[in-house]
């Protein structure tokens, strides 16, 4: 058995799988099929300071090897996560990651306030592309990545900050410059591209929204490279994810140079998709006699 | 609930585009009658599992049976397998029907795939002292066929069909309002489509009738767990979600908007 254990930002990682944002909740219904102990970690469904209710159903739709969805941040608030949902990851022994969303940069700076120090990393949703007038704006141009940033930073004493980049944008090397000029501790990419599915029977688009966040297999390759670039460009850790069904996709963004990755749409094909990419990462590394996860790591040859 | 393989059994056409697909688990489960499974559909293109309902549970085999209607690629592929094809799933999902002992009359009212999750209930108390009513409404009469699971348990059955080309012409919550003095129902268990529902929903008030009213509800789902946030609908009189997956998918049709 290898290790698989991984530090980032002082963050300790029994293995380098975390659930990502907005398919897992906040653990409790995976860990009625599995004890998620097992887990690295996880980034909880998206938390704004007040609750909210999301977007109109139908919220999901399926294309060849994707899905979209456009849930709209439905959440029932930070305080309530706090109250309800907190000390049950605590029991798990698992790194907690605090997905964070605002419509201003003075919600950023009070959701990472409340955050701080409670939870073990604090993830900037600035991508998220369902929210009318919300996240989407943030996360765009460089200037806003490094102002929503820096306000976030400001606001966190003890917990380290990560920020989640979205694809949809000109150059994402250079946000992810911007978000670590910010103040940013890691990087974690990419949340969903935003796309469309059109029922051609009835003229209308399938998601009550029209537009969703495609995810799953079929958006792998545009992640990597994305993760690729982003590792040349920056110094802070890099978070991959995008499509990941098993530990040789995983293995895909660890050589391109991320530190540990997310799984997000995998859930939903197979509910034990995580602990099957960490068992398989485990035979992997035996089958080829490497004793440690992070030797691995950024070890591409282009 | 759990996730298990599940190897086809059987996998038959019942009425136009409409399969019954049997599948061995490859152990048990704890099952009562309303839950449903989310299924595979063994082509790597498709990444959601296919909720379907349960229509019965055989505990001695380890078998279960769905019903399900060609609508997409998805169910298309489905319909393709063969026995011995090995799918996955997660089950069994959902909170299920409940009869309180009290309640030995019950009235069932399905349209269209939505008769198939009222099947589970006629399964699971077909040795009780219940008494069931059933109302179903089909698009024609090339889709009765289903109802053949109802003759055999349900006191009496009533069919509609929008053609008018089987039994009466019209609806199934039609037939029930028509014959509810004599049915006088203990509770009432329905589940199809949203504008069924809603008129039913309307039939009851508009008439005063108080009668308990569980619906089954049907939503576009993803992890079929309540994770997600994907399949919700609104807790009537609130600003508040409820989950179909894992809430439900059977609810007071007080309960929620329908």
């Amino acid at each position: 058995m290898a290790n698989l254990k991984v530090d980032l930002c002082g963050v300790e990682f029994k293995n380098p799988v975390i659930a990502a944002s907005g398919t897992f909740g906040f653990g409790k219904e995976f860990n009625e099929i599995y004890d998620i102990s097992c887990l690295g970690g996880i980034s909880t469904k998206g938390l704004t300071l007040e609750p909210r209710l999301g977007n109109p159903t139908p919220r999901i739709a399926e294309g060849d090897s994707v899905i979209l969805n456009s849930v709209g941040l439905q959440n029932p608030g930070v305080e309530a996560f706090l109250r309800e949902d907190l000390a049950f990851l605590r029991e798990k022994e698992i790194a907690i990651i605090a997905n964070v969303a605002g419509r201003t940069l003075d919600d950023y700076a009070g959701i990472c306030a409340r955050l701080d120090g409670l939870v073990d990393m604090i993830e900037l949703n600035i991508s998220c592309p369902n929210v009318k007038c919300g996240g989407m704006a943030f996360g765009i141009r460089p200037d806003s990545v490094l102002e929503v940033t820096r306000v976030s930073k400001e606001a966190l004493l003890h917990t380290p900050l990560l920020v989640k980049l979205s694809p949809n944008v000109e150059n994402i090397a250079e946000n992810a410059r911007a978000a670590e000029k910010g103040g940013a501790d890691a990087v974690s990419l990419i949340n969903t591209l935003t796309g469309m599915v059109i029922d051609i029977e009835r003229r209308k688009p399938l998601l009550a929204n029209v537009t969703g966040g495609v995810s799953g297999a079929g958006i792998r390759p545009i992640a990597v490279r994305m993760v690729w670039e982003v590792c040349k460009a920056v110094h802070i850790p890099v978070i991959g994810m995008g499509g990941i069904t098993c530990a040789e996709d995983a293995l895909q963004f660890m050589m391109a140079g991320a530190a540990a990755v997310q799984v997000g749409t995998a859930n939903f094909t197979d509910t034990l998709a995580m602990p099957k990419i960490i068992d398989g990462l485990n035979r992997w590394l035996d089958a080829h006699g490497i004793a440690d996860i992070n030797e691995v790591c950024g070890t591409l040859q282009a | 609930m759990k996730e298990l393989q599940a190897k086809v059994d059987s996998n038959e056409q019942i009425a136009p585009g409409i399969f019954e697909m049997t599948l061995r688990l490859t152990e048990g489960i704890d099952f009562r009658c309303g839950q449903f499974l989310n299924l595979s559909v063994g082509d790597g293109s498709r990444l959601l599992r296919r909720p379907f309902a349960i229509i019965f549970y055989d505990p001695s085999a380890c078998v279960v049976g769905v019903c399900y209607q060609v609508k997409g690629k998805g169910t298309k592929l489905l319909s393709a397998k063969k026995t011995g094809d090995v799918l996955t799933c997660v089950l069994p999902l959902g909170n299920g029907f409940m009869i309180r002992p009290e309640q030995k009359r019950v009235a069932l009212i399905g349209g269209g795939v939505g008769v198939f999750p009222l099947v589970s209930v006629l399964n699971e108390y077909s040795e009780s002292d219940k008494h069931f009513r059933s109302y179903m409404g089909f698009r024609s009469k090339e889709y009765v066929n289903a109802f053949s699971m109802f003759n055999k348990r349900s006191d009496v059955t009533w069919i509609a069909t929008d053609d008018g080309s089987f039994g009466s012409h019209g609806t199934a919550v039609a037939e029930f309002f028509r014959d509810y003095k004599n049915a006088r129902p203990d509770v009432i268990l329905a589940c199809g489509p949203a504008p069924m529902l809603r008129a039913l929903k309307s039939g009851l008030q508009e008439r005063g009738i108080d009668v308990p009213c569980y619906v089954s509800l049907e939503e576009r789902m993803g992890c079929g767990i309540g994770a997600c946030l994907v399949c919700v609908c609104k807790r009537a009189g609130t600003e508040e979600n409820v989950r179909v997956c894992k809430d439900g998918p059977v609810f007071n049709i007080k309960e929620v908007e329908l």
